[in-house]
């Protein structure tokens, strides 16, 4: 449903007084004034610009959760025309991978690896890849998961929000107000906030008014639950810290927003089905069906700010307002300015969320080396001075190794003339598992890229999946690199695949000294190949 | 050996554990260097002081009636006679009767009030000493202990635990605002970490010439580019490859047999030698799990498979301790996430019950052969000095020097190590 047009002006002159001095400008100019806007010495203490060879790592990462080719890379090194950059993220975002990538990061967002046992994962996946491959606007991706309640087959994984949280009503109030309205309003559940003066126990309330008359039916615990409602139920809260024990209730609403009201229906026709012995009720007026509305309106503005945040978040390595849920006047953004442009334009482009990545991608502050100017190592995180370092996803590791070893280029050698896109993407596909089981965080909370854990340096090092993906296939990088005999080509193949950027003279010196000194040469590339794998430079998106 | 070749500067870095034990308040996100204490000079001999913790968790709820706090002959006490112990005065139930000549090693907390019978509850309240609360999970013992008494230049991890065959072992999670460095790392039966052993046909010198080619390039990378995440990466092999170097602590086979044999040849058994193994070789908290006492159905034939498993070792690893000039420095904590009803139930169980059980410490700045706390006549209240599961955690951390008021700041926001409603139990410290 498109956003009224009178709201989108109201906000949109919220914002004029900012914007009217440059709102010819395209966003990502916008982007880089405000960012450097009130920053004394910002000039001095902003990092160059990427080299090419990092520009292009870090777009593909975000856009395809993989690795170029060492030819896709060679090929954009040489490339002279000054669009270059522009190109390859407008070929990244109209290529088949950034689908499947925005699913993963979506995925984890909406569901924080929690299990598949009502929605299974492969539906769920292929039901986020086809949204995003039509870049379906993100409101209405958001009100298709909120509306969903499981009833219809083909629209069930849209469900998964809710079903693979068993529908616990404390939970989906906990998880709407973290992922889609950047607050995480859980203490709020006993008594105001203590700690965040603008959340309120009453607005925890509200958003569960919109669920309280919900539940799955036939039960919490059938694989094939949906989701039922119930005509009556009013939610009832007393304050812990109330000696008294007021007790108070409220209709739905968002937190900070207007109640819905509702009109109670004739005596008798409450519901459309009535309640009975394995009879799913369906109520004359639901009002879960108010929610997914409510959650997008215009006049919910942490919508829009929230998908902004984040989506400026999973680009840029670090919120606006970070952490990305705790969105409070206690905790400010570093860039007020900068999210409210980006909210007010991600809404007024009908949340295009390929519009809004292009324009950050375009930014030079998306573009700025990993490398600080010399001396400062520790600049103010929040200022983005220095590209930040992205620990890489369970599944940009995956993808990432397998397509750095040449396993992805063997795979494709090994299905010959019947290899798709789609065939080697589920041979890679499969290989995912492992670096899940030791990277991915843990149900239920935010993926931190935590990267410090024994099992996870003993994966690396020991484990099979790794060793697996190194040892020599037709295609693969080891074997590529056994048919060189030029150390200098073999440095700069290995270097081009695995880093995505040719040696430097060092580097060089360094692969020809240790292969003349190597007794077994096809054990020391498949050991060369490793040190480059499990280098930091590889692990992080830099 | 120094971890980076880069000098270490950051903000981050160089909060020494000392100043922890100190005045100075201390960073939660700070990884506590060594100060050279743990690693260097004379480091066998301070090792052997260095304090360490050692929790038994009888998983499903052991009864206090079958173990510590019996009461034969009333209407709640059950089958099962008393015997004396090598305290004077202190009886505990006939099927410990091993543990029963530690006694005077053992300090009782008979007044356990936890006030939860919910398993993973009692558990959490147990392990972090804190009542459930939303929006904030609590640290559990063994990362609070890992962080504060480990040091960077530990070769084992700080956190292991050994978990009953068929348990499940996430719990990375357990260290929470500490971060999952100090999370356990699991073993599960008793088996070393995955992955920890060198595949066939990756030599000693190729390894080594692999991981020096990767330093190289981590140290060109890191030049201008270093961050606490790098560190911690860069460190993470550190540790992976100080840990392949000691895979022999994870074999307990390596053991006398006769060793062997006092433990107990059965599972836990196996499991508590091993945790001995690792707790000599510098583990600062190990966690072994013994299943399952959740006896809701004949709770007196289980409780005579389950104790008759737990006495033997249990008692052994306490001599053990003693005998090398360990238990001193050890702290041996038997908890539960509860206890069981004193009402037996028309299956001749016992139910979950919170209100009036006990714990069992021993060693570390432990007074050995203690009893505080009292239950009534057929055990269903506590009638003196009463405890929680907070004044527990005051205690453990009291008991190996640690100073259980003072604060981590995550996110730069005061949080006390333990609750600050209780204290800890000095009736039973040195």
């Amino acid at each position: 449903m498109p956003t009224p047009p009178r709201a989108l002006a109201a906000l949109a002159a919220i914002f004029a007084t900012a914007a009217v001095s440059s709102a010819a400008k395209p966003l990502h100019a916008r982007i880089d004034r405000l960012i450097a806007a009130g920053h004394a010495g910002y000039e001095t203490q902003v990092a160059p610009v990427s080299t090419d060879a990092e520009f292009l790592r870090r777009v593909y990462l975000d856009f395809a959760g993989t690795i170029p080719t060492a030819d896709e890379t060679r090929a954009f090194l040489v490339d002279t025309t000054p669009d270059k950059r522009t190109r390859l993220v407008d070929r990244l975002l109209a290529g088949p991978a950034y689908a499947r990538r925005m699913a993963q990061v979506f995925d984890v967002v909406l569901m924080e690896r929690r299990g598949d046992g009502k929605v299974p994962r492969a539906a769920w996946e292929e039901f986020l890849r086809t949204a995003f491959a039509e870049n379906r606007p993100y409101d209405g991706l958001v009100r298709e998961i909120l509306s969903a309640d499981g009833v219809d087959p083909k629209a069930r994984p849209a469900a998964k929000f809710y079903l693979d949280r068993d529908f616990e009503p404390n939970l989906v109030t906990r998880d709407i107000a973290r992922v889609f309205l950047g607050r995480n309003i859980q203490c709020a559940q006993c008594h105001d906030h203590p700690l965040v003066e603008s959340y309120k126990q009453a607005d925890y309330y509200g958003l569960l008014a919109f669920l309280n008359r919900s539940f799955l039916f036939p039960n919490a615990n059938a694989p094939n639950a949906v989701l039922a409602e119930k005509a009556d139920g009013e939610v009832n809260f007393v304050s812990v810290f109330d000696k008294a024990k007021k007790q108070g209730t409220t209709l739905p609403h968002m937190p900070g927003g207007k109640a819905i009201s509702e009109a109670a229906p004739p005596k008798g026709k409450e519901y459309k089905v009535a309640p009975a012995a394995n009879v799913r009720p369906v109520p004359a007026y639901s009002r879960r069906e108010q929610l997914a509305r409510a959650v997008t309106a215009a006049d919910n503005p942490a919508f829009a700010r929230t998908a902004a945040n984040r989506l400026w978040a999973l680009m840029l390595g670090r919120g606006i307002v970070n952490p990305v849920d705790l969105d409070h006047p206690g905790n400010p953004p570093s860039h007020p300015e900068l999210l409210d442009l980006l909210a007010t334009e991600f809404a007024a482009h009908k949340f295009d969320v390929k519009w809004l990545l292009r324009e950050i991608a375009q930014s030079k502050t998306y573009q700025r080396s990993s490398e600080g100017p010399a001396g400062d190592t520790d600049p103010p995180p929040e200022r983005y001075l220095v590209a930040h370092l992205k620990p890489l996803t369970a599944e940009q590791l995956a993808y990432a190794a397998s397509q750095a070893t040449g396993q992805t280029d063997a795979d494709r050698v090994a299905l010959g003339k019947t290899a798709t896109e789609a065939g080697i993407d589920a041979r890679v596909a499969a290989r995912i598992g492992p670096f899940r089981a030791v990277f991915a965080g843990q149900p239920g909370a935010p993926d931190t890229g935590a990267i410090t854990t024994l099992d996870q340096s003993l994966f690396l090092k020991f484990g099979p999946s790794v060793r697996g993906m190194i040892a020599p296939r037709p295609g693969s990088l080891t074997d590529r690199l056994g048919k060189l005999t030029d150390p200098n080509a073999i440095t700069d193949e290995l270097f081009l695949s695995v880093l995505t950027r040719p040696a430097t003279a060092d580097e060089r010196k360094d692969v020809t000294e240790l292969l003349k000194a190597a007794p077994d040469r096809p054990t020391a590339l498949n050991e060369l190949v490793w040190a480059l794998l499990a280098s930091a430079e590889f692990r992080f998106n830099h | 050996m120094p971890t980076c070749q880069y000098s270490c500067g950051s903000r981050d870095h160089r909060l020494s554990r000392r100043g922890f034990l100190g005045s100075t308040a201390v960073g939660a996100a700070a990884a506590l260097g060594t100060g050279g204490f743990a690693s260097s000079v004379a480091g066998r001999e301070l090792g052997k002081m260095q304090k360490r913790v050692l929790v038994i968790f009888l998983s499903g709820g052991v009864s206090q009636l079958e173990t510590w706090d019996p009461k034969p002959g009333t209407d709640t006490g059950g089958p099962f006679a008393t015997i004396p112990t090598t305290v004077p005065g202190t009886r505990v139930c006939e099927l410990l009767p091993l543990t029963a000549r530690q006694m005077h090693r053992i300090a009782l907390v008979r007044g356990v009030n936890t006030a939860e019978d919910e398993h993973g509850r009692g558990a959490t309240i147990m392990l972090t000493g804190r009542r459930p609360e939303a929006g904030i999970e609590y640290p559990h013992i063994g990362a609070v202990t890992a962080k504060l008494l480990g040091s960077d230049a530990q070769t084992l991890p700080g956190n292991i635990q050994v978990l009953a065959r068929g348990e499940g072992g996430f719990g990375k999670q357990d260290a929470a605002f500490l971060g999952p460095k100090y999370g356990p790392v699991s073993l599960g039966d008793g088996k070393p970490p995955a992955d920890l052993l060198r595949p066939a046909g990756l030599t000693d010198p190729a390894d080594r010439q692999r991981e020096e080619f990767r330093k190289k390039l981590n140290d060109r990378f890191a030049k201008s580019r270093r961050s606490a995440a790098t560190d911690a990466y860069t460190e993470s092999f550190e540790q992976a490859e100080r840990v392949f170097r000691r895979s022999d602590v994870f074999d307990v086979t390596k053991e006398d047999t006769r060793v062997a044999d006092r433990y107990g040849r059965h599972d836990f058994g196996r499991h508590l030698l091993l945790a001995r193994r690792l707790l000599e070789a510098g583990v600062t908290y190990v966690k072994v799990s013994h299943s399952n006492y959740d006896t809701h159905h004949e709770n007196f034939d289980f409780h005579i498979e389950q104790l008759g498993e737990f006495d033997r070792p249990y008692a052994a690893l306490l001599e053990d301790l003693a005998e090398r000039g360990m238990l001193e420095s050890t702290l041996v904590v038997v908890m539960s996430e509860f206890g069981r009803t004193p009402k037996i139930n028309h299956l001749y169980g016992r139910d979950h019950w919170s209100r009036a059980w006990a714990v069992a410490l021993a060693g570390a700045g432990v007074k050995g052969g203690a009893v505080v706390g009292k239950t009534n006549a057929n055990g269903t209240a506590v009638t003196d000095r009463e405890v929680n599961g907070g004044h527990l955690f005051h205690t453990y951390l009291r008991a190996v020097g640690l100073d259980p008021t003072k604060n981590f700041y995550p996110n730069d926001r005061p949080v006390p190590i333990a609750d600050p409603k209780a204290a800890a139990i000095d009736e039973i410290l040195v």
